[in-house]
């Protein structure tokens, strides 16, 4: 986990001057961590459109409450927090529902195996991903968003507890089980 | 030794490194000669990298743009354009500076605000117990009362101006009924007791 002591001299700077109203300064953070943030709006709400929304409503909160952001967390953790407050608010808001639009859907609708060309590794391979997805569907957000965060964002322990505000040993055991109950999936694909 | 269902608790933590070196020590070795247990940990690691081959990226072609564009068209944050309008008209003699000046204008002004109302505050508790027996059917004699408490060595025409001097600095009041007052005489230091004739207290 990132120590804040070890947060280096130029986010603080940068932090410093975005607090007194500099938007270009906090234009360098938002471009350092989007990426990051998106992604954990992602591994709740596990829709894109959802996600890219809620990850600039994350930064804009981040930067009317900068003056509540004790330097003694990191940064990014505190960012991390606010988006997955704002996914798992949303996604209790609207309940689950994925619509795809557009590309989207044709890129999804291209992943279905067709009868004619593909081969029987591709046409599974594309069985694999869309069970998966359907599996990530039923998990419970918090669940979701652990084994993403972990899998997908690479964040550790120590830094899922800190943005989902639960404690380590939650983080382990949803991981657990989330885990659990995708492998029963992969297992089931494997044996048919 | 920890059985496989011990060790499958913490096959996931072990496969993130997420473990006390003890316990990574312990999976390792029953890793070592338990099949079960190493084809669960490799389904772990399948998991893994299947979750980050469907992971969609979206993209983030002006996204920094759009949240600049949003928090630009926030209203600012008020300490936020108070310093800004201090660094205006103040550019050359920094924003510490003023804001010190900002903050001693502001203190100075609560105080001579707040001073009157203070000092009628304090004396309405200070001088619960009434000590003057001057009371105020008294008050045609009082030009003549006080002068008889001012000292002997001040002349009887400064001794009349004195008891009549409405400038004087009133210190407390030693009565519970608003109509007796008694203050030092800035310039000779003389207590003096005052009774306002527009006050007729029910006796």
């Amino acid at each position: 986990m990132k120590n804040p002591a070890r947060q280096n001299g130029d986010e603080a700077e940068l932090i410093e001057r975005a607090r007194s109203g500099d938007s270009e300064a906090f234009g360098v953070l938002v471009e350092r961590y989007q990426r990051r943030v998106v992604g954990v709006a992602m591994a709740v709400v596990h829709n894109e459109d959802d996600a890219l929304e809620l990850a600039q409503e994350t930064f804009v909160r981040a930067f009317e409450n900068l003056s509540k952001f004790e330097s003694r967390s990191s940064f990014s953790t505190w960012l991390y927090r606010i988006a997955a407050n704002l996914a798992i608010d949303f996604w209790r808001r609207e309940g689950r529902r994925t619509v795809l639009h557009g590309e989207d859907a044709e890129i999804e609708i291209g992943r279905m195996p067709s009868p004619q060309g593909d081969s029987f590794k591709a046409a599974s391979r594309t069985e694999l991903s869309g069970r998966l997805k359907q599996a990530l569907e039923e998990l419970t957000p918090e669940h979701r968003a652990v084994i993403l965060l972990r899998e997908v964002e690479g964040l550790s322990y120590d830094e899922i507890s800190e943005t989902l505000q639960c404690p380590r040993g939650t983080v382990m055991s949803r991981l657990h089980y989330a885990r659990g109950r995708l492998r029963e999936i992969l297992k089931d694909i494997g044996e048919n | 030794m920890s059985g496989c269902n011990e060790i499958g608790l913490m096959l996931g933590a072990f496969e993130d490194g997420e473990l006390e070196p003890h316990e990574m020590q312990e999976v390792a070795f029953h890793l070592a000669r338990c099949q079960a247990c190493t084809a669960e940990i490799s389904g772990i690691a399948t998991i893994g990298r299947e979750l980050r081959a469907i992971a969609p990226a979206p993209s983030l072609a002006g996204f920094a743009a759009k949240v600049k564009t949003r928090i630009d068209n926030l209203p600012a944050p008020l300490t936020a354009r108070i310093s800004r309008s201090i660094s205006r008209r103040f550019g050359a003699i920094g924003s510490g500076l003023a804001w010190g000046g900002a903050i001693a204008a502001v203190a100075a002004m609560a105080t001579l605000l707040m001073t009157p109302y203070a000092e009628r505050f304090t004396n309405q508790y200070n001088n619960a117990a009434p000590t003057v027996a001057m009371l105020a059917h008294d008050a045609a004699r009082v030009p003549d009362e006080i002068a008889k408490v001012l000292p002997e060595a001040i002349p009887a025409d400064d001794r009349a101006t004195l008891a009549g001097d409405s400038q004087a600095v009133i210190l407390r009041l030693e009565s519970e009924i608003p109509s007796v007052a008694v203050w030092n005489e800035p310039r000779t230091g003389t207590p003096v007791i005052w009774v306002p004739d527009q006050q007729q207290p029910q006796l």
